[in-house]
């Protein structure tokens, strides 16, 4: 089993970016079959799929639609493309690649939530892909394929592009829509959840840039033909970014179900020279970490992967080799954390700051071996005690690094200096 | 009506009940900073932490909604440990100033960590700095380390007075509240948020550092700024009077009040006051400037006798005095002195009338009660013709609302004789020469009686405390102007509320606020 290109069948080819080249593989025909359509049977065949949501949650797409009123209040759709978790680079990819092949997904999944009206919100530092998007926007306006009466199907459909100003929260989909808004970047309580109550107080639907591409190939080809790829509860294919110690790391389309190890293996080139797994990071920085012997019974899948105590997460798989100091590197992931913090719960404003003082007390040769259980306490406390995840992807690694790496935390601890490296913090930094 | 049950009791609420509340109708305490019943719920704070039966998370009770047969505990050691985190949380960069910080007595911090705190905190490393004394605008003053980023504040400018110049600003714990780029908190309303800041976060310029709160004694009264009359607490010690938070009243001012009636203590405290009452240029007692007016109100009764009235005084004080001049100095000249006539109907929305009396109504209706129908225009006439020889006066309490002042004092001094009746000290008034009397009044926080608001509510007033002990109120100065005696009260009490000894300090808001421990003896 290798790489099965469902989504990527095109990407190495340069004109697959214009319209024109899109078009001469067959793009926005399924554009056509979709107006044939009934809205309903759209969401039903996305729904027949097992399309889960690309961004990070996983959360069935179809019933995500399904929780869209029906009294026929305007509503939104929205394409996160905020893509901040670290690791995570696939999204990028798809936009600079492959523009249009997004525009079609959403205007096929407008069509069928019934809104007129999508924006695609980038993280700001994209600034290619945002080039790349708004570049095809204009040439589908031109072309009739948005805007008023879409290939004289009666369908009006507007889409723009929004430049984020650069928060990790913005990715988060109540926070993307504060930030869209005009407000600050700050996750809303839920209930009411945006399905509901969303962009501008109306019915919204949040969808990752793989998501909505993916609506295509399933409208294309059926729901059917999807569920060929994948587990029963796990369909498709998914892109992941592997990133991390490995000889080619890069974006991989893969059956959901393909063993972990093989990706690493075959597609990432197996580690370098001399060098030994020791972790993996299987789905974005705020996923726990993996032990090597747990990633040899790890699957790219949503069950398999939260059997593990893990998740599928955004799909970016981070591989750690035994060079790599897991004190130094939780260092960086908690500093990461507290900075992006929006501020708003309290267990996440000082939690993540705490922990981050935290680790780089024991980094800088000040900690304590108490510190170790406390850095355990803390996120403890954070976990599941916020409005938004953000406190999660702080504390679960946290957790997973310092449980499954302890001796090298108590090393550092007594030694002042890495297990691995030798050395201390501000040697391994300067 | 959904039934729950709450810490094994049962209890039945209303459609659309969120937990919290629920609580608080059954009686049981919880931690909470954020949730604010006249606020949108933020869920931020997550201390309001329940345990609901099937749930394997703790939930917020701010922002989940009773359900038919919802089992709820906030008791077990699960919930208890996560409002201890809770608590750490908070206070890990919140700094340990509690002896120098105004807000030392009535925080919520402290009060809460009593009740509900981790004694056994693990936080070891340096505090993050943010900046002290921010210049937020005319009336507040922002310690932004002691902020615990509750953001009722800005919920308050955002939701209540509606002028959004408080936000969050930065992110996580980097955190700070300030205002809008160019924008200062400058509204109506501003010190809302300090009575809303559960911590020493948002410091009224006017009352920072003047006072600890703990050597006050406070008394519920109604606010005499303009004729919502918004329910208010008065603080007070022997020194005077220190500051006025609204009380809440649904069917009045929820719970907000404006600033320019907080302003209201300022002239009552004895320096803003009349003490001795003066006849002809001559000082003395109160009681005997107001006996010795008796003989000129007899020998002018009838329509050489008017009378004038603001509405600042109360229904009893109306019916005392207008009684006396109908049925004994049978004169019907009674007249309303309207100030700010031009702006007296307009009404900003939220709480403040262009009426800035607290009991426009309450005149009116006694005025009618005894079909006195006489006009300013008569009262003009009568005094530019000399059929009017001799005004009496029930002047101004706050005398900043009374524009128009210095023009009527002038054109009643015109009278041969002039007995004007008023709490607060006015240099053109103690100016008048010839047959002037001047005599002092009490205040509203220094009687008892019934204001009648714009909407026709009834509210009583008690005796919050004497400031002028010496002062008359329309009633006793009624009395003694008909030539009754009166056993009037010595300067000896003044300050003392009603039957307590000095030495007993009764905080009100420590009994009944929401946050504080109760804790067994030390």
């Amino acid at each position: 089993m290798s790489e099965v290109k469902v989504l990527t069948e095109f990407y190495h080819l340069p004109e697959y970016q214009t319209l024109a080249g899109y078009k001469a593989k067959g793009g926005y025909e399924t554009l056509h079959k979709a107006f044939k359509m009934q809205p309903q049977q759209i969401i039903d065949e996305v729904k027949a799929s097992g399309l889960r949501g690309r961004g990070g949650a996983g959360f069935p797409t179809g019933m995500k639609w399904g929780f869209l009123p029906k009294n026929g209040e305007p509503r939104y759709l929205l394409c996160n493309a905020d893509e901040g978790e670290p690791g995570t680079f696939k999204d990028r990819m798809m936009m600079e690649r492959a523009p249009h092949q997004l525009i079609e997904g959403m205007i096929i999944s407008a069509f069928a939530i019934g809104s007129n009206k999508g924006y695609i919100y980038v993280r700001g530092e994209y600034v290619f892909p945002i080039e790349c998007l708004n570049k095809a926007i204009k040439e589908a306006y031109a072309a009739g394929l948005l805007g008023k009466n879409i290939l004289g199907s009666g369908f009006d459909f507007d889409l723009d592009v929004y430049r984020g100003a650069g928060a990790y929260i913005c990715g988060e989909e109540t926070g993307m829509i504060s930030s869209l808004e005009g407000l600050k970047g700050q996750p809303k309580l839920k209930p009411p959840f945006p399905a509901v109550q969303g962009y501008l107080r109306k019915p919204t639907i949040v969808n990752n840039v793989e998501t909505l591409a993916a609506v295509t190939y399933i409208i294309k080809d059926g729901a059917q033909v999807y569920r060929k790829h994948g587990t029963e509860k796990s369909a498709g294919t998914k892109l992941f970014s592997l990133s991390g110690n490995v000889m080619t790391p890069g974006n991989f389309e893969v059956p959901l179900g393909y063993p972990l190890m093989d990706l690493l293996m075959k597609e990432g080139g197996g580690m370098k020279p001399g060098r030994k797994l020791k972790a993996v990071i299987p789905g974005g920085s705020s996923a726990p970490v993996l032990t090597a012997e747990e990633v040899a019974k790890a699957n790219l899948d949503y069950e398999s992967l939260a059997g593990l105590g893990t998740m599928l997460g955004s799909g970016a798989v981070i591989v750690i080799d035994d060079s790599q100091c897991m004190v130094d590197m939780l260092g960086v992931l908690t500093h990461f954390y507290a900075h992006e913090s929006c501020g708003q719960c309290t267990p996440c404003r000082e939690g993540t700051g705490w922990l981050n003082k935290v680790l780089h007390s024991i980094l800088e040769g000040r900690g304590r071996l108490q510190d170790i259980d406390l850095l355990i306490k803390v996120a403890d406390n954070m976990k599941g005690k916020t409005i938004c995840a953000l406190s999660d992807a702080a504390a679960l690694p946290v957790l997973s690094f310092v449980t499954k790496f302890r001796d090298e935390f108590e090393f550092y601890v007594r030694e002042g200096r890495s297990k691995v490296k030798g050395t201390t913090y501000a040697e391994m930094h300067h | 009506m959904p039934k729950c049950t709450i810490n094994g009791k049962e209890v039945e609420v209303k459609e659309g009940t969120s937990i919290i509340e629920a609580m608080q109708q059954s009686g049981d305490r919880i931690a909470h900073y954020c949730w604010h019943p006249g606020l949108s719920v933020a869920g931020v704070c997550r201390l309001c932490v329940v345990e609901i039966e099937g749930n394997p998370r703790v939930q917020i009770a701010c922002n989940t909604m009773v359900t038919e047969g919802m089992k709820v505990n906030n008791t077990s050691e699960k919930v208890k440990d996560a409002v201890k985190w809770g608590l750490d949380f908070h206070l890990i960069n919140h700094p340990l100033d509690c002896p120098i910080c105004d807000q030392a007595g009535e925080c919520g911090l402290q009060d809460q960590y009593m009740e509900y705190g981790k004694y056994d905190p693990e936080m070891a490393e340096a505090k993050v700095k943010k900046h002290k004394v921010v210049d937020l605008g005319p009336t507040v003053v922002l310690d932004s380390e002691r902020c615990i980023l509750c953001s009722r504040c800005v919920r308050f400018t955002e939701e209540v007075s509606k002028t959004n110049e408080l936000g969050l600003f930065n992110r996580g714990d980097r955190t700070e509240i300030g205002t809008h780029d160019g924008m200062l908190l400058d509204n109506k309303y501003s010190l809302n948020t300090v009575d809303i800041c559960p911590v020493g976060a948002l410091t009224s310029k006017d009352f920072r550092f003047r006072q600890r709160v703990w050597y006050l004694k406070d008394g519920d009264s109604v606010c005499n700024g303009c004729s919502t009359g918004c329910n208010i607490k008065v603080y007070y010690n022997k020194e005077g009077l220190f500051r006025i938070k609204p009380v809440y009243n649904e069917q009045v001012n929820g719970h907000w009040m404006c600033d320019s009636g907080r302003n209201a203590y300022k002239f009552v405290n004895r320096e803003a006051r009349l003490v001795k009452g003066v006849v002809a240029g001559k000082e003395m007692a109160p009681g005997a400037a107001a006996k010795s007016a008796s003989e000129v109100l007899k020998s002018t009764s009838g329509d050489a006798l008017a009378l004038v009235l603001t509405a600042q005084y109360t229904v009893e004080e109306y019916e005392a005095i207008i009684k006396t001049f109908v049925e004994e100095f049978k004169t019907k000249k009674v007249f309303f002195w309207v100030n700010n006539k031009e702006t007296f109907d307009t009404f900003d929305g939220l709480l403040s009338r262009g009426d800035k009396n607290p009991n426009t109504k309450g005149l009116l209706k006694v005025m009618e009660k005894y079909g006195i129908t006489s006009t300013w225009a008569d009262l003009s006439a009568g005094l530019a013709n000399g059929s009017i020889k001799t005004v009496v006066v029930a002047g101004p309490e706050n005398q900043a609302v009374f524009p128009d002042y210095n023009e009527r004092l002038k054109e009643l001094s015109k009278a041969q004789n002039l007995i004007w009746m008023q709490a607060g000290k006015n240099d053109a008034l103690t100016a008048l020469t010839g047959n002037v009397w001047i005599i002092p009044m009490k205040t509203f926080v220094e009687k008892d009686g019934t204001f009648i608001n714009f909407s026709g509510l009834e509210q009583k007033i008690k005796k919050v405390t004497n400031v002028v002990s010496e002062a008359l109120t329309l009633t006793e100065a009624t009395l003694l102007m008909v030539g009754k005696n009166l056993a009037l009260p010595t300067a000896n009490a003044a300050f003392m509320p009603n039957n307590q000894r000095d030495d007993q300090v009764t905080l009100e808001a420590r009994k009944k606020n929401e946050f504080v421990f109760r804790r067994g003896s030390l």
